[in-house]
């Protein structure tokens, strides 16, 4: 397998490392050797030794969310999430991506999302109607907001039409690109995608992102791609924080007391982590899971439950563990993906999206 | 030495296995093999580094409870198939490694909490929990656990019992034998037993203790009971620079029958000049020592007063609180690659302990023995777990890239030969085989030496125990 000199460097300082053992979301949850980062690595280093072939491998290489938990977590600065997106690639451009992968792949580039949908549910579609015309601000739903969670979509609208904010939601909303970088890494089809979003946003004067995992992309990776957005590119929870600041949206405060689930792609990549909770004080009460912000562990998404939807559920439970462990009987969240994964496995903690505190 | 079987009989047990544990915890899958015929032992570290495969399991096992660790069990004892338990393959002795093929059974689907009780002070928990896990489940309650190994975050609950691990702060609050109440059990024949209620008893000998330190050989630790402890009120650091060794044995022997601080660590002249320099940024000669005092902040006060007494006795400079404090922030940084030993270099830790009086002759005779016999091997050492009668050392042996055979055969043996000489010079003057890393397929022509007569007592419960002699073979000399 062909490999840069720098990941083949991360990979064999991971390969016999052991530190971030206990970080793994997935491994946690499963308890496979396998999902460490250190186990990618031998596995990925015996490739590259040809003790092994790649193919046999690559079903663990999938098995990663790419939360950055590892890297974060490392005093030394290894990034198995670099090593772990460069062997899919690799694996892509020599025909050797496992199968129900390529599905998802076809997926991305026939209808732009994973799921292979082309319609949205009925109230969103006449709810982006609603907002087609365009103004200087965009909302940008992203794929899994617009097609496998539409309520929570309905509701970023309306928090937003609450606030009074005039805004755009494009009826044909490009793809950030997110999913295929996930997929296949930085390959051209991905770049394309990237690059076709981003001419897009270039329309607005202010991007609104709702999904932290687009937001991660356009805001970063888009960036590191040396793709440019001719936009002010906000989060949505930063925007709406701003909002709630400038007194365009009321708060009252239940006194409910919730805990908050920090997106790692807001807290770990975007490195904000003040914002949702400057939301949630003004409408409840705050307590802290003991993993918050930076710390924060990934609590499950709706892309690899494609592929893995046991240990999906799996990671979620063990979350909500972590919550019912500090006493918290709600658990608010800021990432569609992870309000869908706790919320098909939370039977005694109630899940809320922000939308949910702030609209009541 | 892989299961001799035909592929009929292979897949009937496989179906067995699949249905004590379910399908999807039960792998042939090449990257489970692999990923779990490597792990923290240098020996099998090189062979992968130079792409050779080590032995491999032929089927893991990830069982979720006791219930179907005995299902296991009963079938490898039918069978007369190896087992090899696996925590997290943070081990540095090759103890979880399969040498002989069969069966891995790994634990980490064993990591429920099961209860944090402040009343009694403990957690129960399956013994496939990563510590840290522990650790945390712990301070969610304002609670900790006071087990802080270097390999806090690499190792399971279950593989600091089977090694008798150590953790820093083990002056105050002692090893992980010292910190366990009751635990659960899985015998080789598939019985399921509890140890007693409580570790202080009179109803003959503590079985806790029976199978903590037994690497998988008699049994597999399902649950254990850990203890935790209030957090500190105080916790306080002071560094000293002696100026020599046998001035720190001293004063240190001194305080301990004083007072007992929970992190005590002399480092020798070789790794105060290596180690600590690059770490914590002494740069100085002599031997650094790095002293911790904690609890009651009444309490804490009364102890520095003693123990700045005590030390200038010996004329240790004080180097104040700022590099122990440091040290503490950094003391898992040593750990990760870029900092720790790694491969190329050829390398390995001796850790023995022996009473005061020995276990300086230990150092110097195991120092002279390697460098006399290897002069391409720098030795350094620090002394890291202190009791009122003696002291560990954890001695390192280094040998530069330069000096390593790149045939692997060959750098086996060179590293056979080293660890022969230095355990040989240990046992000589006092020692013992190891003090908190187990021994595992590394040490395990070691435990004869040490015991003599007296192994009939281990090997006689092994027979009792494991009469098909499946559970871990050629393990801890067994």
């Amino acid at each position: 397998m062909i490999m840069s000199e720098k990941c083949k460097q991360h990979v064999d300082s991971c390969r016999f490392c052991w530190m971030c053992h206990h970080i793994c979301p997935i491994g946690n949850a499963t308890g496979q050797e396998r999902n460490t980062a250190r186990a990618r690595a031998l596995g990925i280093s015996l490739v590259n030794r040809e003790a092994i072939e790649l193919e046999e491998i690559m079903d663990n290489i999938y098995e990663c969310c790419t939360c950055g938990a590892c890297v974060h977590d490392c005093t030394t600065g290894w990034d198995p999430v670099m090593f772990t997106k460069e062997t899919r690639l690799q694996a892509a451009l020599d025909g050797k991506t496992p199968d129900y992968i390529m599905t998802l792949v076809s997926n991305c580039l026939e209808t732009g999302n994973a799921y292979g949908k082309t319609a949205t549910c009925e109230t969103l579609t006449a709810a982006i109607k609603a907002h087609s015309d365009k103004k200087d601000t965009l909302l940008f739903l992203g794929v899994d907001a617009k097609f496998m969670a539409c309520e929570q979509a309905n509701k970023a609208i309306k928090v937003l039409d609450k606030a009074g904010v005039d805004f755009t939601v494009l009826e044909n909303e490009p793809a950030s690109g997110v999913q295929l970088d996930f997929l296949i890494g930085a390959a051209n089809e991905t770049k394309e995608q990237m690059t076709a979003c981003a001419k897009a946003l270039g329309e607005y004067k202010t991007v609104v992102v709702y999904d932290p995992n687009d937001a991660k992309a356009i805001k970063q990776l888009y960036k590191e791609y040396g793709i440019e957005v001719n936009a002010n590119v906000v989060t949505y929870t930063s925007f709406v924080a701003s909002l709630l600041r400038d007194g365009k949206l009321e708060a009252k405060n239940s006194g409910k007391s919730v805990v908050f689930q920090d997106p790692y792609q807001l807290s770990r990549d975007l490195e904000e982590t003040e914002e949702a909770r400057e939301i949630i004080k003004a409408y409840a009460e705050l307590n802290e899971l003991l993993l918050n912000r930076g710390e924060t562990v990934w609590a499950g998404n709706i892309l690899m439950a494609q592929y893995m939807p046991e240990v999906i559920k799996l990671v979620a439970k063990r979350r909500i563990f972590n919550a019912k462990s500090v006493g918290a009987k709600a658990i608010v969240t800021a990432c569609v993906s992870e309000y869908v994964s706790l919320k098909a496995v939370a039977e005694d903690v109630e899940i809320i999206s922000l939308e949910d505190l702030i609209l009541g | 030495m892989q299961i001799q079987m035909n592929k009929f009989l292979f897949a009937m047990i496989l179906t067995e296995l699949e249905d004590a544990v379910g399908k999807e915890n039960c792998s042939t899958r090449a990257i489970d093999k692999a990923t779990h015929s490597v792990d923290y032992y240098w020996l099998s570290r090189m062979w992968a580094d130079r792409g050779e495969r080590m032995p491999e399991a032929d089927i893991i096992v990830c069982p979720k409870d006791a219930t179907e660790v005995s299902k296991v069990l009963k079938i490898a004892n039918y069978y007369k198939i190896p087992v090899t338990t696996w925590g997290a393959g943070g081990g540095s002795q090759g103890g979880a490694l399969p040498v002989c093929g069969g069966i891995i059974l790994d634990t980490k689907r064993m990591n429920q909490i099961y209860e944090v009780n402040t009343e009694a002070m403990y957690i129960e928990c399956g013994t496939g929990a990563i510590y840290k896990h522990i650790e945390w489940a712990a301070n969610e309650v304002g609670k900790a656990t006071m087990h802080y190994p270097s390999s806090l975050t690499c190792s399971t609950v279950g593989g600091f019992l089977a090694h008798r691990g150590i953790g820093v702060c083990s002056n105050k609050y002692g090893k992980i034998d010292d910190m366990v109440l009751q635990m659960e059990v899985v015998l080789p024949n598939g019985d399921i037993i509890y140890t007693s209620p409580t570790p202080k008893h009179a109803v003959g000998p503590d079985l806790n203790q029976i199978f903590i330190g037994s690497e998988g050989t008699l049994g597999i630790i399902t649950k254990a009971q850990l203890r935790i402890y209030d957090q500190p009120e105080e916790r306080r650091f002071r560094a000293f620079l002696f100026q020599n060794m046998d001035m720190a044995f001293k004063a240190s022997k001194e305080l301990l029958q004083k007072f007992k601080p929970s992190v005590m660590r002399l480092y020798d002249e070789a790794e105060t000049a290596s180690l600590i320099k690059s770490v914590v940024g002494v740069e100085r000669k002599g031997a650094f020592m790095n002293i911790a005092y904690e609890g009651v902040k009444k309490m804490v006060d009364v102890e520095e007063e003693i123990l700045l007494e005590t030390f200038a006795k010996y004329g240790a400079e004080d180097l104040g609180s700022e590099y122990g404090e440091k040290w503490w922030k950094e003391k898992i940084t040593f750990f990760y690659p870029g900092h720790a030993l790694d491969l190329p270099k050829l390398y390995g830790t001796m850790d023995t302990i022996a009473p005061y009086g020995k276990i300086e002759k230990i150092y110097y005779a195991m120092k002279e023995a390697i460098e006399t016999k290897y002069p391409f091997a720098k030795f350094i050492a620090h002394f890291s777990h202190w009791y009122e009668w003696g002291a560990m050392m954890y001695d390192r042996f280094i040998i530069e890239p330069e000096f390593v055979p790149e045939d692997p055969v060959e750098a086996l043996k060179l590293h056979q030969d080293i660890w022969t000489t230095g355990i040989r010079a240990a046992l000589e003057n006092g020692g013992v085989v190891n003090d908190h890393h187990g021994v595992g397929i590394k040490l395990g022509r070691f435990v004869r030496e040490q015991y003599g007569p007296a192994m009939q007592v281990l090997e006689g419960i092994k027979k009792d125990l494991d009469p098909n002699g499946i559970m871990n073979p050629f393990k801890l000399g067994l």
